[in-house]
């Protein structure tokens, strides 16, 4: 293929790929916890676009105004029940890993006996037609998810930027103390920021949904895929996450196409190993001195 | 007249520790300054902290204006005047001078109170004023200082506690922000100070209180202090013990 052709299908999955990572890094940047259940998250999302689509025949970009709320709601309460228990520990890092550990694994499961290990996913109209802008091809449904993650990202990043409540999840990323000390209440800020993360991947589920066909136990290579993307960028960096995005769903786009489909995943773990190697803190993270 | 802050036999320490603080009692009264002195490990910072809502005591009371406020959180001390400037540098690194500034302003609603604040903290730092569109996080460590005073004072406190301010700084960054201090104590805020370098912090106070092992062993006026010959006894002294565990 050539080379705009290959950029342009790489670009429209970037999209994608920095809405999926947006709301992981976001919680590292807020709580320092790497959320390993968010591609499971992200999975039931997509199950409820699903069923929604295949029961009451709901086009899957619009069952983001279900997935995100319902998301938020379930984000919210789950951090206000297991996380400040955890807060006092000693082993406060350890702990979350095995906590959001544990909630993949029990997600994982509770997909599995309700709705079966079936391949799964919603074929709206869109998601199989194309076209051709000059002698490029575009497929119609990674355009539509494209413009439907840049606009929630834009919307993210005003929320951060010209709210007062963003304001306050900023000041938290950039020094959780300093933010308790002039007034924010860290714990409020953190119950949000982990509502607004779960509502990204609410989103994410629902065009998922359309975009791969998914299983329960699918949540493996994508939590594997987004941790490669947000490192890349710089853990807890949102500008970082959609750099890294996109950088990657390039790179894995020429991959393909130069090797073919099975060595595309090698893209990110490669990534992965040579970021860790040269410049663990990412593109855009801070060098955290212990 | 009620006390300012009133601690009474107070016990606190961090997560499952032993208690660094026994039974600390002690009264600060509205309008002077004061600096606590004590060797390493006292519990000077352990204090600012429980005062300010990082810690809970775990017993005893702490009061302010005689309300008991043990138990609550940061921005509900925030909201009763008291704030606290810890020893690490605090500032938001890719926030600029001016957002590190009205951020400290957070829990104010009112634009025009903001401004007017931000303008008094703005002349009583012109440094700031000159950098007000910088990033923080490139400033130097003494101008990092004076953005974390100035961003304390946009809540405008009665208590403003302060926590070795001239930690790391060059000697003479360190005069500025120790000149800051006693201004800042010749106004109707009341600053509560702890300093490594007791003479330094003494010179810009009223009141020294020195706290050893986590109790108070005595306190007066601040210039004279150090010719207690308890203090000699304090500092050599512990040091003899130190010796003696080490062999």
């Amino acid at each position: 293929m050539n080379f705009v052709q290959v950029l342009v299908l790489g670009l429209l999955l970037g999209g994608v790929y920095s809405l999926m990572a947006s709301g992981l890094t976001l919680l590292f940047g807020v709580m320092r916890v790497v959320n390993l259940a968010h591609a499971a998250f992200i999975i039931v999302a997509a199950y409820i676009a699903f069923y929604l689509f295949t029961l009451a025949d709901v086009d899957p970009v619009l069952t983001i105004v279900v997935t995100m709320p319902v998301m938020f709601m379930l984000g919210v309460v789950m951090y206000l029940t297991l996380f400040p228990r955890l807060e006092s520990s000693e082993r406060y890092v350890e702990m979350t890993v095995l906590l959001t550990f544990g909630l993949a694994l029990i997600v994982e499961g509770l997909l599995t006996f309700f709705f079966t290990g079936i391949f799964r996913s919603t074929r709206p109209e869109y998601a199989t037609q194309s076209f051709f802008l000059w002698d490029i091809f575009i497929p119609k449904g990674q355009l539509v998810a494209l413009g439907i993650s840049l606009v929630l990202l834009i919307g993210l990043w005003a929320f951060l930027m010209f709210t007062k409540t963003g304001t306050a999840i900023r000041a938290t990323m950039q020094n959780r103390t300093a933010a308790q000390l002039v007034g924010v209440n860290v714990r409020r800020i953190s119950a949000l920021s982990f509502g607004v993360g779960m509502a990204l991947a609410g989103a994410s589920g629902s065009l998922l949904s359309y975009l791969f066909p998914f299983f329960p136990s699918r949540h493996w290579q994508w939590v594997a895929i987004l941790l490669s993307l947000i490192v890349l960028g710089g853990l807890g960096s949102l500008k970082g996450a959609v750099v890294g995005a996109v950088s990657l769903a390039v790179a894995a786009a020429f991959v393909t196409d130069i090797f073919g489909p099975t060595w595309s995943p090698v893209t990110f773990f490669l990534a992965l190993f040579l970021v860790l190697m040269v410049r663990p803190q990412g593109l855009y993270g801070k060098v955290v001195r212990i | 007249m009620t006390a300012l802050l009133e601690l009474s036999e107070t016990r606190a320490g961090y997560g499952a520790g032993p208690d660094i603080l026994h039974d600390v009692s002690l009264t600060i009264e509205a309008g002077k300054s004061y600096c606590i002195i004590g060797p390493n490990g006292a519990g000077k910072s352990t204090l600012l902290k429980l005062v300010c809502g990082i810690l809970k005591p775990r017993e005893g009371r702490v009061m302010v204006r005689g309300e008991s406020v043990g138990g609550l959180r940061p921005d509900q001390l925030l909201a009763r005047g008291v704030c606290y400037v810890p020893q690490e540098r605090t500032v938001f690194p890719t926030m600029t001078v001016r957002e590190n500034l009205s951020m400290g302003a957070y829990s104010v609603d009112d634009k025009d109170v903001v401004e007017q604040r931000l303008g008094r903290v703005l002349e009583l730092f012109p440094i700031l004023d000159e950098r007000r569109s910088q990033i923080a996080g490139t400033l130097s460590g003494g101008e990092q200082q004076m953005v974390t005073l100035g961003r304390a004072l946009m809540v405008d406190p009665s208590l403003m506690m302060i926590d070795e301010p001239s930690l790391g700084l060059a000697p003479t960054v360190a005069d500025q922000i120790f000149d800051t201090i006693r201004r800042l104590g010749e106004t109707d805020i009341t600053v509560l100070l702890v300093e490594q370098n007791a003479q330094r912090g003494l010179e810009s106070v009223d009141w020294g209180i020195v706290l050893d092992l986590g109790k108070k062993k005595f306190e007066g006026p601040a210039e004279g202090i150090l010719d207690d010959p308890r203090i000699r006894e304090l500092y050599l002294g512990a040091k003899v013990v130190s010796r003696e565990s080490e062999g």
